[in-house]
């Protein structure tokens, strides 16, 4: 077998796959919905966002990606093992990592690169194999400089920087952030669409992001739009921006550059959909 | 605020800074045994000394030294009084009712108080020259024996470094709580100690909740890092003995040595050191 075919098998291999999926909280005689019937696949390499609105079951479906739930109907299979054997379980969650929203409360230690080696260290790497992986880490989301140092007096953006690091010293092969940018400025937002960029564009990680900003999705690979607990749209960004009723549906709102588009069509001008601004100046300037 | 370290870590570097935590950690036990040790004036002197040259070594200077003592000011002067006025000793030199002053009692106060002063004097130069983080480990370190009777001393470990790096965050979010309900109208530096602790309710409710909530979200942190994946975990930083530790070491020992020798005054070496020092 030849290289390129190999490359074209690896990129189509699934590395995710959920199977009618169906899960509910249960807090007591209380039932809460969770999500119910998702079927996808995620393939390596893409950069997949969902997008709802809080309480969309978005959430609920990035833990069920890594093993944190267990689905109570279906599987979901992480790099060809089952979330839910229980023995198995590390290996899911050492190769589908997960940053959370607040990165406060996903650091453990008080010096920046012993917070990074502590997943590693946790997965019995030789010592010698986690010095290298710090440093490779920390230098993957541009934080090399900070590694003595304190988490305590980095900015939002850069703490949340560190506790991608912190994932990526466990060399997963799949990076979910789970609303990793709501608690952000919008530069500290816009420091982690950078690095998941760059790591998606890169080094190829296969980035599953989850958010309720509609412009973080623009340069996603697919876009899953989800709304009580179901997938109510998906397909590339500009398949998935317009359709524009199941957007409003699920509460959320397009870029700017899609809504000027849209105005601008029922307006009577010629102008085609753009969600980005630099296309919607284009379609402009074309008309 | 956003600077605040458990402890008093005082960041230079210095030949002590630099000295495995473990070995640290030991020879402040070892001090702490050698002020106990002490009982003539003669082997306090031998102490004085080495806490001086342990400080010179540490480059800790003297204000930060005495600031230390600031602390504990009230429990110095207490317990100098107590035993000034209530030491049965002989030679009394005023009496009234059952207080009495006498020679005995003063010297055995001074020696109470130089007692406080050097433990606290010694042992502050620990949290001087180690960060927590590298204390947590050396402690780690030092309990690890206590796995062989299924001490979860590695657990411990994490709970304390969690610890340490949630107490600035907390102490944040007091400030952040407090002026929340202040703008509120809450006062909380008025009125008498029972409405002052009163006021405080409105800020402890709202920052149990907001530990608990941190609490979930950092356990499933905690998972996604693989925490307890396996039994055979890895250290990323390895604490070394080295020269200098074994040279701590060594003037420890020697001081230790010294201090005895002096209490026993040399087992009567030196007769006329026992006519001149008679006193004490």
């Amino acid at each position: 077998m030849n290289e390129e075919v190999m490359k074209a098998r690896a990129a189509d291999e699934v590395v995710i796959k959920a199977d009618g999926v169906k899960y509910s909280y249960r807090s007591g005689e209380r039932v809460s919905r969770g999500v119910e019937g998702i079927d996808l696949e995620i393939r390596r390499g893409e950069f997949v966002v969902f997008l709802g609105r809080n309480g969309s079951g978005k959430s609920t479906l990035a833990k069920l990606l890594n093993g944190f739930l267990v689905p109570d109907e279906g599987i979901v299979t992480a790099l060809g093992l089952d979330t839910a054997d229980e023995d198995r379980i590390y290996d899911v969650r050492s190769k589908v990592g997960m940053v959370f929203q607040n990165p406060d409360n996903q650091m453990v230690a008080s010096v920046i690169e012993s917070d990074v080696a502590f997943g590693p260290e946790n997965l019995g790497v030789p010592r010698e194999e986690i010095e290298e992986r710090v440093t490779e880490a920390l230098e993957t989301v541009g934080m090399s400089e900070y590694r003595n140092g304190s988490p305590n007096k980095l900015s939002g953006g850069q703490k949340q920087r560190v506790a991608i690091a912190s994932i990526l010293a466990m060399r997963p092969e799949v990076i979910i952030l789970d609303e990793s940018t709501a608690m952000l400025d919008p530069k500290g937002r816009r420091e982690i669409m950078e690095t998941i960029m760059k790591l998606n564009r890169e080094k190829g990680m296969t980035v599953i992001l989850i958010t309720h900003y509609m412009d973080e999705a623009i340069e996603a690979d697919r876009i899953f739009v989800m709304d009580s607990g179901r997938v109510t749209a998906f397909g590339t960004p500009a398949e998935v921006f317009a359709a524009t009723e199941a957007i409003a549906a699920a509460g959320l709102e397009l870029p700017v550059a899609g809504k000027v588009s849209l105005e601008l069509k029922k307006m009577g001008f010629d102008v085609p959909f753009a969600i980005t601004d630099e296309d919607l100046a284009e379609g402009v300037c074309r008309s | 605020m956003k600077d605040m370290t458990l402890g008093q870590y005082y960041p230079t570097d210095s030949f002590t800074h630099r000295m495995d935590p473990r070995a640290k950690l030991v020879l402040v036990i070892a001090f702490i045994v050698m002020v106990f040790l002490a009982e003539s004036f003669l082997s306090y002197f031998a102490v004085i000394v080495c806490v001086v040259s342990a400080a010179l070594v540490s480059r800790i200077p003297l204000s930060k030294m005495l600031k230390s003592i600031k602390a504990i000011i009230m429990l110095l002067i207490f317990t100098g009084i107590l035993n000034l006025l209530f030491y049965n000793g002989e030679t009394v030199l005023w009496s009234w009712w059952r207080i009495k002053i006498s020679v005995e009692g003063i010297i055995f106060s001074i020696k109470m108080v130089l007692r406080l002063v050097l433990l606290v004097m010694g042992t502050t130069l620990l949290t001087y020259t180690t960060t927590p983080t590298s204390l947590t480990d050396g402690m780690e370190s030092l309990l690890t024996p206590l796995k062989y009777i299924k001490v979860p001393v590695h657990d411990i470990a994490v709970i304390m470094s969690i610890a340490l790096r949630f107490i600035p965050i907390l102490s944040e979010e007091v400030d952040k709580i407090m002026m929340a309900q202040k703008a509120r109208g809450a006062s909380f530096d008025t009125g008498g100690l029972l409405s002052r602790a009163k006021a405080l309710l409105p800020i402890l409710i709202p920052l149990f909740v907001s530990a608990f909530r941190r609490a979930d979200e950092l356990a499933l942190a905690l998972d996604a890092r693989c925490y307890n994946a396996t039994p055979n975990r890895t250290r990323y930083k390895v604490m070394k003995f080295g020269l200098r530790d074994l040279a701590g070491a060594i003037g420890m020992a020697a001081f230790i040595v010294l201090v005895v020798a002096l209490n026993n005054n040399f087992w009567g070496a030196y007769e006329t050191v026992q006519s001149v020092w008679w006193l004490f």
